[in-house]
């Protein structure tokens, strides 16, 4: 018993470098090796929901597709921006890209070049990216009022007048959804304050893990349809996307959430070891020391 | 004084109201002021405000340096970093291309292979084709941050083509284009140092949940079991945790809740290890190893943590913060608020 003892006390106070190795490695060897973990991935009810609002558009709809995050969370929301780009295109639906971060610009000229070739899809008829605008809600509100008092030209410099796809498009009115993905201010939140919920016109969001709680009020509200959490959220909606898609005759590759759920899975698990085995010390020496040590 | 205080009180206060009755007032000028005029102010002060906040960022560095303030090896980073930035983005516009017509037609095999090898693709009969149907020239799909390269691979071409021309996207719309060196930037420094930072707190939750995460009291309970039905119920892996081990957890959960309460530590244990016991008999003789009870699954309590306890305190923090910002507000716009002036 005393020799368990030490042994949990030993464990209990690793070097933290021992800890980051670990976790390293639990990230690490899933994503290196991803056919050494296959894990099924289960469908919540919001992504569920999120799904089930966007399928429901139909051909020449048109989506506000909203890029509110960078490089630091493009891991949890980019495959979310390329599954919905994969499922619009399919559906032959016109994408609207604007940006409320500057990074967003980047973000969205990635995912616009990388995905709507494959797709034969073309810039100014099927697709448009307007950018980045400083001003936060400011800028919501204004594309809830009117899009030609803030921008004048698109991404690339192009007079907006001059893109066939924004001769019908004056505010947000004018769309048949909105989409926000998003990792944090300005983002879902101020697309519900300030333009969405106003002017009746439906949002759904994809946003980081940690985003979920606060924006979760407005999805059970409805003010929000459903949600995509985080690379969990981003790994269901890809897998429905495939599921649909290929209904249709459409093959796609699975995306790079599904692979990435692995390592998610298996570094979470060994997190909540590290906490169960620093308890199951802290018991120990509490009851050595008779006092708490920590 | 007047300058100073009173004009820009003035122009809060009637801004502000202005802004906040155009919602209820049904006037076409009023509502055009609040839609449109007043959110292209907003556009123009805040670009004026990033302006001067890389400027104040500048000189803050600056000062660092010349002082030799705590850490200031990092400032001239800063500032070597934000001149990189001002010279790719004004100075430097890379993102050259190449247009080439005149191609006699026995040479347009030749110059399709030359591109599709610069370009790295198998097939150069989408190009050939690419070639034929374009009149007015047929812009090469790739772009070089250099000058120099280009010229490099146009003079692979030159023998073939009649006239080659090379050129550069536009100023402003550099920015966003592939083979520009401020997208260079973005993506071969900023993208992996932004993921980097973001990755490194993957180990810093370990780290830190491992020596802080302890059951010390009934709030550090319950915030421990909660959060590792979270981390759990969020990932697939959740879903493959047995029923019996689900139980186990929910039983420990509950022996830490009622621990303070039993000072007889032999009491607590025979309650926590006959909890167990009884569980796990009962689950085997019902047939959950067959047919689990949908609430000994992780995700499911994690759905429920996620609809019910939580969202009732986020929603509770989204009231409070609002009513917050709804008295700051108001402070602000009758002009009992002049922390904007710098008043403390």
């Amino acid at each position: 018993m005393e020799a368990i003892k030490r042994i949990f006390i030993l464990l209990g106070s690793l070097d933290r470098r021992i800890i980051f190795l670990i976790v390293g490695l639990s990230v690490l060897i899933p994503l290196l090796k991803p056919e050494w973990v296959t894990l099924p991935i289960r469908i919540t009810p919001e992504s569920q929901v999120m799904f089930n609002e966007m399928n429901k558009l139909n051909e020449g709809d048109k989506l506000l597709l909203s890029f509110e995050y960078g490089p630091s969370t493009k891991p949890e929301i980019h495959p979310m921006s390329i599954a919905i780009l994969k499922h619009m295109y399919a559906k032959n639906i016109l994408v609207y890209g604007f940006a409320l971060w500057p990074d967003g610009n980047f973000m969205s000229t990635e995912v616009f070049s990388d995905v709507s070739d494959d797709y034969g899809k073309k810039y100014g008829t099927d697709y448009v990216n307007l950018g980045f605008r400083p001003g936060a809600e400011a800028v919501v509100k204004g594309i809830a009022a009117d899009i030609r008092a803030l921008y004048t030209v698109d991404l690339h410099g192009t007079p907006i007048n001059d893109i066939p796809m924004m001769k019908d498009v004056f505010n947000i009115e004018d769309f048949d959804f909105v989409f926000s993905l998003s990792a944090g201010y300005p983002g879902s939140t101020e697309w519900v304050q300030f333009a969405c919920d106003p002017k009746n016109i439906p949002l759904s969001t994809g946003c980081t893990s940690i985003q979920a709680t606060d924006i979760l009020p407005y999805v059970k509200n409805g003010q929000i349809r459903g949600i995509l959490a985080g690379m969990p959220g981003a790994a269901e909606y890809e897998s429905l996307v495939e599921e649909e898609l290929q209904k249709m005759d459409i093959n796609i590759k699975p995306g790079k959430a599904s692979g990435m759920m692995a390592a998610q899975s298996i570094a979470h698990v060994v997190i909540v070891l590290f906490i169960i085995l620093g308890n199951i010390t802290y018991y120990i020496t509490r009851k050595q020391t008779g006092k708490d040590k920590i | 004084m007047l300058f100073k205080r009173h004009i820009p009180l003035l122009i809060v206060i009637g801004v502000g109201l202005l802004t906040l009755f155009g919602h209820f007032i049904n006037n076409t000028l009023i509502q055009s002021f609040v839609d449109k005029d007043a959110l292209q102010w907003f556009d123009i002060i805040a670009s004026f405000a990033m302006f001067l906040g890389a400027l104040n960022m500048l000189k803050l560095q600056v000062i660092k340096i010349i002082k030799k303030q705590k850490n200031w090896q990092y400032s001239i980073l800063a500032v070597v970093g934000f001149a990189f930035a001002i010279f790719a983005g004004f100075f430097y516009r890379g993102a050259n291309f190449i247009t080439i017509s005149g191609i006699q037609d026995e040479n347009l095999s030749e110059v399709a292979i030359i591109i599709a090898e610069e370009l790295n693709e198998t097939n150069s009969f989408n190009i050939e084709n690419k070639i034929m149907a374009s009149h007015d020239g047929y812009e090469i799909d790739k772009l070089f941050i250099t000058e120099g390269n280009a010229k490099l691979f146009m003079e692979k071409l030159t023998p073939y083509v009649a006239a080659a021309e090379l050129k550069s996207k536009s100023w402003g719309a550099h920015v966003q284009t592939k083979g520009s060196l401020f997208y260079w930037m973005f993506i071969n420094i900023i993208t992996p140092l932004g993921a980097t930072m973001f990755a490194l707190l993957a180990f810093f939750v370990a780290s830190a949940s491992y020596r802080a995460f302890r059951i010390r009291n009934f709030e550090a309970t319950l915030l421990l079991v909660a959060g590792i039905i979270l981390m759990l119920g969020r990932v697939p892996i959740g879903g493959l945790i047995p029923w019996w081990a689900v139980s186990i957890l929910i039983i420990f959960g509950i022996g830490a809740i009622v621990a303070p309460f039993i000072k007889e530590r032999t009491i607590l244990l025979g309650i926590v290890g006959g909890g167990i016991v009884i569980f796990i008999i009962t689950g085997t003789l019902m047939g959950w190893n067959q047919n689990p009870p949908y609430l000994l699954s992780i995700p499911v309590i994690q759905d429920w943590i996620f609809a019910y306890p939580a969202m009732a305190g986020s929603r509770a923090l989204m009231i409070g913060i609002s009513l917050g910002i709804v008295a700051t507000s108001f402070r602000i716009i009758i002009g009992l608020d002049k922390s904007f002036l710098g008043d403390k």
